[in-house]
């Protein structure tokens, strides 16, 4: 799993690949963490995103619900299909402001 | 008058030649020595005109001295002597002729014979059987025939003359015998050596294009105290161990005869490498004899596909395990003490830790130290230096040529080895490129076991969120395999995946190095998932699914898996302790 983030117009965006697991998902939540508490819009790409389950699921979650207390933008991109499955399982699917590129949701967060 | 004397004595002479000649050849062409002895007494007595002989052989062991013939005089068969007792125990003690003229004033005289038969020995004359310095028994003969004659100077060298072709006799016979039951021991030895050797694993069928394990095993002498034995597991993984007994021979043999009956009886149940070691050294400790111990490295190979070849290793005392991948050694030494010393603490389970190897493709080596102390052409021992050198000399061979290489270094034909040299091999090539490639996978038809419909997956994990990876390739494994399409595959995996993150955080409460037990079976219609722990039971309201509306992070799981299980079923094991969640899901496809 990748967790190099780069920034854009003040937005930091992931670009997560391969599996996302009870093994993985703890480092995940922190980096994640670590950007929406800082107030900083925070742009997630899951196109190469080979699986994903509930524990990674949970660490979007709650950095979705801390950026949106403060105000901040978080956004899923560009969702691989098994990723896109697994919240559609979770019906958190609506829940979560998806958008087809990262470009869009860079987009989105700064107008 | 003259003349006839002369005439006379050289008749004597002539007769003493004859007698000396027959009495060699008997005896050189003999390996029944009491009975050449029991036949040339009556004419060694007849021509000493002698009243009776007798012959006396030493046990070289217990020093005892028996009459195995006599002739004439009484029947004294049997009769035996301490070593250095009486005018015989003494002639066989200093190796020295005897002549007494005065037996009853002879102060080594053994009257007690005399006594029990009222035979009256007036003199004697008694040689050494011997060969330079070593006596093997004694000839006595008893008084002279004429009552008033006395044996002379002159007898005691014909028949010492006499005793000495006789000891060679002995000698021969004896050295016969010891060859006759060398070859007895050498033709058990090497019957011995011959079933050990079917011991050794047959080679393993697959369909790929090489062959993934291979052993050698070089014994120093007939019987070996080293073993490599390996065997395929139901669920396609390898099972593999290599073991070197303290010590050599039959003893060693033996002890490594048990420890590798052990290592496969157990290991088709204990499917830890670990936990099996420390049976097998709770086995030894309780039985094993005389401080001889095991040192054994075991391991177990997962060539399947999503699995990455995961190795899992354990150590007891072993030489460090060697992995060479593109041109890169690693060294994975003993984690724990030779098998058979240290017996586990009251209460535990004593298992051996387990190292994760993933060989990337490359090879693991396992040896004996009759490898890396094996004498090279050189003169030199090997060294673990020796052994890289060759493998990456030889890199490019199959693996039954790289174990030829590595054995050929130190094992020339005609010349002894120093000890028993045993090397197994592991090449990662088993594993398909393509992930998806699942026709290695295919089972054999052996593998037909009942429980629930037909078996797919046996799996026993720790409770840790590391083998959660290895876990959802073995459900996809067992989802593809019957014909599950992508989508529904992916759906049974993450489902497998929650269940199993649930034992983790509410069976076990965290992480554990307690197991998870896992079996698929295929129904007619539908798999069968069987996932249980060991852990005390859960109320199953304490996983129920969490309310969806309710946005939170967590307490996802069960939700996901009522989504995509079409039932489940929290149990109680039949037996022992913990938790039993039973899965189903229908499926409609098992194209033939």
């Amino acid at each position: 799993m990748n967790l190099e983030t780069r920034e854009e117009n003040g937005v930091i965006i992931f670009e997560l690949d391969g599996e996302v697991d009870l093994e993985t998902s703890p480092l995940l939540r922190q980096a994640l963490l670590d950007h929406v508490n800082k107030g900083t819009p925070v742009v997630v790409g899951m196109a190469d995103v080979a699986y994903i389950d509930s524990s990674g699921i949970a660490s979007l979650v709650e950095a979705y619900q801390t950026g949106r207390r403060s105000s901040t933008g978080f956004i899923l991109a560009n969702v691989s299909d098994s990723a896109l499955r697994v919240l559609q399982l979770a019906r958190l699917d609506k829940v979560f402001t998806i958008t087809a590129t990262i470009d869009d949701a860079i987009k989105d967060l700064t107008t | 008058m003259e003349q006839s004397k002369t005439e006379s004595m050289h008749q004597g002479i002539q007769e003493q030649i004859n007698l000396l000649a027959s009495m060699t050849s008997e005896f050189a062409n003999t390996l029944d020595v009491d009975d050449t002895l029991s036949k040339a007494l009556p004419q060694i007595t007849d021509y000493m005109q002698a009243e009776g002989a007798a012959v006396f052989l030493l046990d070289e062991d217990t020093q005892v001295i028996t009459c195995i013939a006599c002739f004439g005089a009484t029947e004294i068969t049997g009769l035996t002597l301490e070593y250095g007792q009486g005018i015989v125990g003494k002639c066989v003690a200093d190796n020295e002729g005897a002549l007494v003229r005065d037996v009853q004033n002879d102060p080594h005289f053994y009257a007690a014979v005399d006594d029990q038969t009222g035979f009256t020995t007036r003199s004697i004359l008694c040689a050494p059987l011997s060969v330079k310095d070593r006596c093997v028994g004694a000839i006595e003969l008893v008084n002279k025939k004429k009552s008033d004659d006395l044996f002379e100077e002159n007898d005691l060298q014909i028949l010492k003359t006499l005793a000495s072709s006789a000891a060679l006799a002995v000698l021969n016979a004896r050295l016969a015998k010891a060859l006759v039951e060398q070859e007895r021991v050498k033709r058990e030895l090497e019957l011995a050596a011959e079933i050990q050797k079917r011991f050794l694993p047959d080679r393993i069928e697959i369909t790929g294009p090489e062959l993934p394990i291979a052993g050698v095993n070089k014994a120093a002498r007939g019987v070996s105290g080293d073993f490599f034995d390996y065997f395929k597991l139901p669920d396609g993984r390898i099972y593999f161990g290599l073991g070197d007994v303290s010590g050599k021979g039959i003893n060693a043999a033996l002890l490594m005869s048990k420890t590798a009956s052990l290592f496969r009886c157990l290991g088709k149940t204990v499917r830890d490498p670990g936990r099996l070691l420390g049976i097998i050294n709770t086995e030894l400790c309780e039985t094993a004899a005389h401080g001889m111990f095991v040192t054994m490295a075991a391991g177990i190979y997962d060539p399947r596909p999503g699995c990455e070849g995961l190795i899992r290793l354990a150590n007891a005392g072993h030489e460090p395990v060697l992995l060479h991948v593109d041109g890169k050694f690693e060294t994975f030494g003993a984690d724990g003490p030779p098998l058979g010393i240290v017996p586990p603490l009251p209460g535990e389970d004593g298992a051996y830790p387990e190292v994760q190897i993933f060989p990337k493709g490359g090879s693991l080596y396992i040896y004996t130290d009759g490898l890396t102390e094996g004498y090279t052409s050189t003169g030199l021992p090997l060294e673990s230096e020796g052994v890289r050198k060759i493998l990456n000399a030889c890199a490019d061979e199959d693996l039954q040529g790289r174990l030829d290489q590595l054995v050929g270094a130190v094992f020339q034909v005609g010349n002894t080895l120093r000890d028993d040299v045993t090397v197994l091999a592991l090449t990662d090539s088993l594993r398909p490129q393509d992930e998806t490639n699942t026709k290695l996978m295919q089972r054999g038809d052996e593998s037909n076991e009942e429980m629930d419909g037909e078996w797919l997956i046996d799996f026993r994990f720790p409770a840790r969120p590391s083998w959660m990876k290895m876990a959802r390739a073995c459900v996809r494994e067992a989802c593809i395999k019957v014909g599950c399409d992508d989508a529904l595959t992916n759906d049974v995996v993450l489902a497998l995946d929650e269940a199993c993150q649930n034992v983790i955080r509410h069976a076990y409460g965290g992480p554990s190095d307690e197991e998870i037990e896992l079996n698929v079976r295929q129904r007619p219609g539908r798999l069968v998932f069987r996932l249980r722990d060991f852990a005390p039971t859960v109320a199953p309201d304490k996983i129920k699914p969490r309310d969806l509306d309710d946005v939170r992070p967590g307490g996802l799981g069960t939700h996901l898996i009522q989504e995509v299980m079409d039932d489940v079923q929290y149990l109680r094991p039949s037996h022992g302790e913990g938790n039993l969640l039973k899965l189903v899901k229908n499926i409609e496809i098992n194209k033939g």
